[in-house]
């Protein structure tokens, strides 16, 4: 639909789009990217025709740009940009008949049925028809951002061209705003080609991107040229993650500050406080640990600082145990945002703390095991439904500076070091009658303090990973003899 | 439809306002030709209008006297009042919108001073340029208030980029200032009573001008009215920053010479045949525009009916106050002008610290 050709272009006699190529589909969605400075809008100024063309060529569906004149460009194309002045008391309503300019004929231009159609129906889907006669300027920005659009789409127009439509919305409006562009690009095959700030908004609703550097495409690409992090801290020299989105497979990038941390740990040892309790563990640490859990709340990979173990009674039953926990942490004044929760029915007395110090790192495992419902995950029977609790629960804190790989190395090292526990404890599964690798409800969570170097690996073939599996070895090794002799002590009395 | 009905409801709003505009215009007309030291009854009154326009008199007897003073002096008295208010808020209209700015008026964006200059130099030194003719003085006037225009954007271009509401009225009155002085020094050379002809004719004024100046004023009017009127939407789409009317559009570079060159036209033309009155390009849009709302489709002919009723009624006050003396029209517009508009200002204030 679009097409730039070797565009050069800017002010004066400097360039600052230095030849650029791009071809726009029809009803496709760009997002121009780039930090500030990198020509986006001069760029932008080349298409609408704002800035001559020093070289190279644009046109649309063929024809040459500047060949157009002002009337049928504006059928064809309309811009909405991030100013949004208007000068006079003009009603929402006149704003958005302005629109219907280019289509406008007769001498006496007045408004036409069919043009009053066209602006009930952007109005309509615009949402902005409740305040039609009010005047523009009494009307918050992100309404007035959404009227400019209505007068925008009032043009039925082919292509819009949009320079940080969203730039001071809040998330609300800016949301609301590229919704309603989406659903006009899907429905109706508009082609929009946008300058986008936010590259995590840019990454959730483009089909294309470009990334601008110095007047010159890095990259033309789908939205998984967002994910080379290299790039984009070499255009934005800002520090940048890509992550995935938890619930779309879309990149959306986090980054990383510059200042440091000053609030430093001291000693591990002492950066922690355990309370124990008939109801409840609770380890709190003055920081919070980067943490790899599977406990009922507060499960992934999170930055957690309160861990806590709720004990439960033996035939707890509950739909919704992550309601409780959060409830029972509310009672005690643990914020659940910042915490992981676990539950077990053993007695919270019975709990076992092991540290070990290797070189410089200390590792300190908190397990309460019970194994009531000891299962052999090899065995042929069928997972069991009814539940009950009696389970291994295992908190692992190290004192050192894990990739989120070496998280999940950690939590299998942690995982065979329990498991070669219970072998060697000749702990079986009741129905099978077969060696058991763990109970049917067993929470685990490694919890790291991220100083020193950062380590990718943590499995038993390094220093650490041997260390995660020793101390998880020995503390339930210790629990479930605690758990045997207070289940022999019950039994005898 | 419930649009569709508010919608016939504002255009029956807007046919009333039109109404009652031209009705205005009327009254104050009629009264214009009947307020005076020499009372004609109103029946003989229309009697002569209709005689001389199309032939059709019902009276007899008419002394000429009084078919000389209704026909010869106080009807292109009343028709020059109009003629030169409907021009001077046609034009205040026209620049408001098109520089954004409500300040905006061929007084204060100095085209009225720039007008008045070329006119003083034609009066004072007898200028006559033969292709031109009895039109030496309104178009020497015109490309007065047109170089001045141009001097007061050039000035603004030079010390900022936008066309700032502030820097346009600093400019104006910079240029005006200017201008100003160099009428003054003209004054000056001259004798004492050329000195006082034009001191009054500065000050504006519709007296004793007859026929012959109506005739100078409605070529440029008629032009600059055409002009202006074909531009609504222009203007219109110019409240949204010249590059968003570009972008639905509009040519906005041609727009704003065809714009300019009807304001230009209508000023000069004014200026030429009544000095420069102050005031009516300012304050006649600003009290249109609350009642219309800004769109320039009603803002414009309704400005011009408006401000021509306006400066009738002034020039009767203006000849009658003090009679049998009279005031210039210029001190009459600005004595009215100048707290309305204050009160303007301040309301507007008042209205968007309340937003």
């Amino acid at each position: 639909m679009l097409s730039l050709k070797n565009v050069v272009g800017g002010y004066s006699n400097t360039p600052i789009i230095k030849g650029i190529d791009l071809a726009i589909e029809k009803g496709e969605f760009f997002a121009l990217l780039g930090p500030n400075g990198s020509g986006k809008t001069t760029l932008f100024k080349l298409i609408t025709g704002q800035l001559p063309l020093q070289k190279g060529e644009v046109s649309l569906s063929g024809q040459s740009l500047p060949s157009f004149t002002k009337l049928e460009k504006a059928k064809k194309i309309a811009v909405l940009s991030q100013e949004a002045h208007v000068s006079f008391d003009y009603t929402v309503e006149e704003i958005i008949s302005l629109g219907r300019y280019p289509h406008q004929k007769g001498f006496l231009k007045k408004l036409s049925k069919e043009d009053w159609n066209v602006i009930e129906n952007v109005m309509e889907i615009t949402k902005t028809k409740q305040f039609q006669k009010t005047q523009f300027r009494m009307i918050s920005g992100g309404e007035k951002q959404r009227v400019l659009l209505a007068k925008a789409l009032a043009q039925e127009p082919e292509m819009l061209l949009l320079d940080e439509p969203t730039n001071h919305l809040d998330i609300k409006h800016t949301f609301q705003m590229i919704d309603l562009l989406k659903k006009w690009q899907q429905t109706k095959g508009l082609t929009i080609f946008a300058i986008l700030h936010d590259l995590n908004v840019a990454s959730l609703y483009a089909d294309r991107v470009g990334l601008l550097h110095h007047g010159k495409f890095l990259e033309v690409g789908d939205i998984n040229t967002l994910r080379k992090e290299d790039q984009l801290e070499k255009v934005y020299e800002v520090q940048v993650k890509t992550q995935s989105h938890p619930t779309i497979p879309k990149p959306q990038l986090l980054m990383t500050p510059n200042y440091v941390q000053t609030n430093e740990w001291r000693n591990f040892s002492e950066s922690f406080s355990i309370e124990q309790n008939e109801k409840y563990i609770h380890l709190q640490f003055n920081q919070p640990l980067r943490t790899i859990s599977n406990g009922v709340i507060g499960e992934g990979i999170q930055w957690i600082q309160h861990f806590c173990n709720f004990h439960v009674e033996k035939h707890y039953h509950c739909s919704e145990p992550d309601k409780d926990i959060r409830n029972w942490m509310e009672e005690y004044n643990i914020p659940h945002h910042q915490a992981v929760g676990m539950m077990t029915a053993v007695k919270l007395e019975d709990m076992v703390v092991c540290t070990k110090r290797m070189e410089d790192i200390s590792i300190m495992a908190v397990v309460t095991a019970g194994i009531g419902n000891a299962v052999d995950i090899s065995s042929k029977e069928e997972a069991r439904q009814d539940v009950k609790i009696g389970t291994i629960n295992t908190m692992v804190f190290i004192d050192a500076h894990f990739s989120d790989g070496a998280l999940v190395n950690g939590i299998m090292s942690a995982t065979e070091g329990k498991v070669k526990a219970l072998q060697d404890l000749q702990i079986k599964d009741p129905l099978s009658n077969t060696l058991a690798s763990g109970t049917s409800t067993d929470s685990l969570l490694l919890a790291v303090t991220q100083q020193g170097e950062s380590t990718p690996y943590a499995g038993s073939g390094t220093l650490v990973g041997k260390g995660i599996g020793e101390v998880v070895y020995e503390a339930t090794a210790k629990a479930v003899k605690k758990y045997w002799k207070r289940v022999k002590v019950n039994d005898i009395s | 439809m419930q649009n569709s009905s508010t919608r016939k409801f504002s255009s029956k709003k807007f046919v009333w306002l039109y109404v009652l505009c031209g009705g205005f215009v009327l009254g104050t007309a009629l009264l214009g030709l009947l307020v005076s030291s020499v009372s004609v009854p109103i029946p003989t009154i229309f009697h002569i209008i209709f005689e001389n326009t199309i032939n059709m008199g019902w009276l007899e007897d008419i002394p000429p006297n009084v078919e000389s003073i209704i026909w010869n002096i106080r009807i292109p008295r009343v028709l020059l009042a109009f003629f030169v208010g409907a021009s001077l808020a046609l034009a205040g209209a026209a620049f408001q919108g098109l520089l954004r700015n409500p300040l905006a008026d061929p007084y204060t964006i100095g085209v009225s001073s720039g007008a008045a200059l070329g006119a003083v130099i034609v009066l004072f030194f007898q200028i006559n340029i033969a292709v031109l003719g009895g039109y030496t003085l309104p178009i020497i006037a015109i490309i007065g208030g047109f170089v001045a225009l141009l001097v007061v954007f050039g000035l603004v271009r030079l010390s900022s980029r936008s066309l700032a509401i502030e820097t346009i009225i600093l400019a104006g009155i910079i240029v005006s200032a200017f201008i100003g002085s160099i009428i003054s020094l003209i004054i000056a050379l001259g004798d004492r009573d050329s000195m006082v002809q034009i001191i009054y004719w500065l000050y504006g004024s519709v007296r004793m001008r007859g026929w012959s100046h109506v005739q100078l004023i409605i070529p440029f009017m008629v032009t600059g009215t055409f002009i202006l009127l074909m531009h609504f939407r222009e203007l219109n789409a110019l409240a949204l920053g010249e590059e968003a009317a570009e972008h639905i559009g509009v040519n906005v570079n041609r727009g704003k010479v065809w714009i300019l060159i009807g304001a230009s036209l209508l000023t000069g033309s004014a200026v030429a045949v009544s000095g420069s009155i102050g005031f009516v390009g300012l304050v006649i849009p600003h009290l249109v525009r609350l009642v219309t709302g800004p769109n320039h489709r009603h803002v414009l002919p309704l400005s011009m009916l408006t401000g021509g009723a306006f400066l009738i009624l002034a020039d009767l006050v203006a000849r009658t106050i003090i009679a049998p003396k009279e005031l210039p029209i210029g001190v009459i517009t600005a004595l009215i002008g100048a707290p309305v508009f204050a009160i303007l200002l301040i309301r507007e204030r008042i209205g968007k610290g309340a937003k």
